[in-house]
Formats: C-alpha cells, sequence, structure tokens
C-alpha cells in the first residue's frame, strides 16, 4: 500500500476558507508540516485543490511523527571511545 | 649607542614587558568571554572506590563495577550507552580512484585540519586546538575520550578531501578528550510589563562543555581495505 507524503510548502493565509477548509481536512496546519495519506481518490482530489500549495511524494509506508522528525535531526557526529573510570 | 645597546638589553631581559597582558592578545580576545573553566569533581563515593582499587592493583572485576555504578550517582547511563557508536552501513561505499591516488599524498604532508560536525554544526580545527561547544553535553566527565566521525572536509597544505556531505568516516581517525565545561557571564533580561511598571529580571547562565583535539590520523589506502575484509 502506498502513501502520499504531503508537506505543506506555501502558507494558505489570505486564502478561502474552502481552500483552508481541504487543509484542516489534510490535516495540515502549519508550513513545512508533513502528513502520510493513503493513495486513493479522495486524497488525490483533495491534493488536486491545494496543489499549489503542497508538495507531494509517493512514498512505500507512512512515517510516524518521531521517524520524520528523527529523519531532520543532524547526525550526532561522535561517540565516546574510552570513559574515564568512574 | 650606549643608550640603544642599554635598550636592547632591557628588551632581551623583559622581552614580554612590551606586549600587552595575555588575555588581550588576539588570540585570547578573540576567545569565549568566559570564567575560569570548571573540572567537575567526580562523586567522591566512587572517586574513593577508584582509589582503592588502583592502590591495591586488582584487576576490577565485575562486581566492582557493579559497585562503582551503584555508588556514584550519575554513572546510572554510562556515557557509552548514553553515546554509542553509529552502526557502520551495511555495504561500505568504495574508495573512488582519485581518493585512491591522492589519499597517501594527502597523508604525507606533516599537518592536517579537518571540519568535523557535532550536531550538524561545523567545526574547523587541527589536533591541539580547544573548542567550547555550544551547549553542555551530559554524561560526559572531564578525560573521556571522543571519536568524531562525522567530517566534511580533511586537508592539507596542498591536498583537500571533501565528503558529499559527509566524508566516509574510514578514511580518518579523529579524537577529542573533553577538558570541562565553561560557565558563560551571567545574562540578566528584564521582562517589562506594557504600561505598567512591573518589571522582572531574569537570570540566565549557561554551561558549555570544553573539548581538546587529541587526535587526526589519516589511515591509508590497505589499512582501510584490511578493515573492510576483516570487518
Amino acid at each position: 500500500m502506498s502513501y502520499f507524503r504531503i508537506t505543506l510548502h506555501r502558507s494558505a493565509i489570505g486564502l478561502p476558507k474552502r481552500t483552508r477548509g481541504v487543509l484542516a481536512a489534510l490535516g495540515l496546519r502549519r508550513r513545512t508540516q508533513t502528513v502520510f495519506h493513503p493513495v486513493s481518490p479522495d486524497f488525490a482530489g483533495m491534493i488536486m485543490k491545494v496543489k499549489e500549495l503542497v508538495r507531494v511524494e509517493e512514498v512505500d509506508r507512512a512515517l510516524t511523527k518521531d521517524e520524520v522528525k528523527a529523519s531532520r535531526r543532524p547526525e550526532r557526529g561522535f561517540w565516546v571511545e574510552k570513559p574515564v573510570p568512574r | 649607542m650606549s643608550r640603544a645597546l642599554l635598550r636592547s638589553a632591557l628588551e632581551l631581559r623583559t622581552p614580554a614587558a612590551r606586549l600587552p597582558p595575555s588575555f588581550l592578545l588576539p588570540i585570547r580576545a578573540r576567545s569565549f568571554n568566559s570564567t575560569a573553566p570548571i573540572i567537575e569533581p567526580t562523586s567522591s563515593a566512587s572517586a574513593s572506590s577508584h582509589d582503592a582499587a588502583s592502590s591495591t592493583i586488582q584487576p576490577p572485576s565485575a562486581e566492582t563495577q557493579r559497585a562503582n555504578s551503584t555508588l556514584s550517582s550519575r554513572s546510572s547511563t554510562s556515557p557509552q550507552t548514553l553515546y554509542p557508536p553509529s552502526p557502520p552501513p551495511a555495504t561500505p561505499p568504495v574508495l573512488s580512484d582519485s581518493v585512491r591516488q591522492l589519499l597517501p599524498l594527502l597523508a604525507s604532508q606533516p599537518s592536517h585540519y579537518i571540519t568535523v560536525h557535532i550536531h550538524g554544526r561545523p567545526y574547523l580545527v587541527t589536533p591541539g586546538d580547544a573548542i567550547r561547544l555550544p551547549f553542555h553535553m551530559p554524561g560526559v566527565v572531564p578525560g573521556d575520550v571522543l571519536r568524531l566521525d562525522r567530517a566534511s572536509v580533511i586537508g592539507s597544505r596542498d591536498f583537500t578531501l571533501k565528503g558529499s556531505p559527509y566524508i566516509d568516516d574510514r578514511v580518518f581517525e579523529c579524537r577529542a578528550v573533553v577538558t570541562g565545561s565553561e560557565l558563560e557571564p551571567v545574562r540578566i533580561t528584564v521582562k517589562k510589563k506594557q504600561r505598567t511598571r512591573r518589571a522582572r529580571r531574569v537570570r540566565s547562565q549557561h554551561r558549555f562543555t570544553t573539548l581538546t583535539i587529541s587526535e587526526l590520523k589519516i589511515k591509508g589506502v590497505e589499512e582501510i581495505a584490511g578493515e573492510g575484509s576483516s570487518a
């Protein structure tokens, strides 16, 4: 089962209430927020309504919120090789 | 003539007298305005047990290790479990031909610099440098040896190895020693409520971990290949 990975790229400030309603139905509240929805005609139609505002990818698996956050976090870059005895 | 001689003799005797004090020299003046470095004492229980173990020169058995971990307050989370090494990639990337050719030349040059990335922030350093991290690293104490394994640039006078975005961590070994932490000067912010005289002073003073880059070694191509075959 594949999913749409939808990221709100442009703000909906000043847009009609219908458009904001579509974003609310997709679960997008703020810019750069990412949501996952299964590929279906319903969601495809909703994405078409706000296609100027979002960036869409098709992915195999829906990531959880924590996984999305972890993918954005930079790598730690170090590890403790030899701790002093304590 | 004699006066010039006298002056030169004086200068020879006190060469540092004409210099400003050391904390005003450029290299010091650029450093962080902070208090003296703080070296946290290890907890007394663990220190005494460690002393006892060192005086009798016993091999640390599992039981004493467990006692240490229960006695000392902060070693409930060991730094090695807090900061474990990142797992190696399943398929180690192959070195490109230019890296194979030019890595020995880079390694043969006398001194190197490296841009290491800690939590995504770059630090351009060379062995011996002291850096103050912009955060306090919890769970480490002075003397801990950190292995820095993310670098974007390694260079010498004539050669530069650039990563995209990071260099393969088998190419180099970079180590840093935790030297302590620094306290910044107290910052007092006045929070003023609008249209009243109410003002609140908020005091904040943060602690920053300091490191010293202790070692930077660039490995040979054969060494990297040998590790790949053994692993």
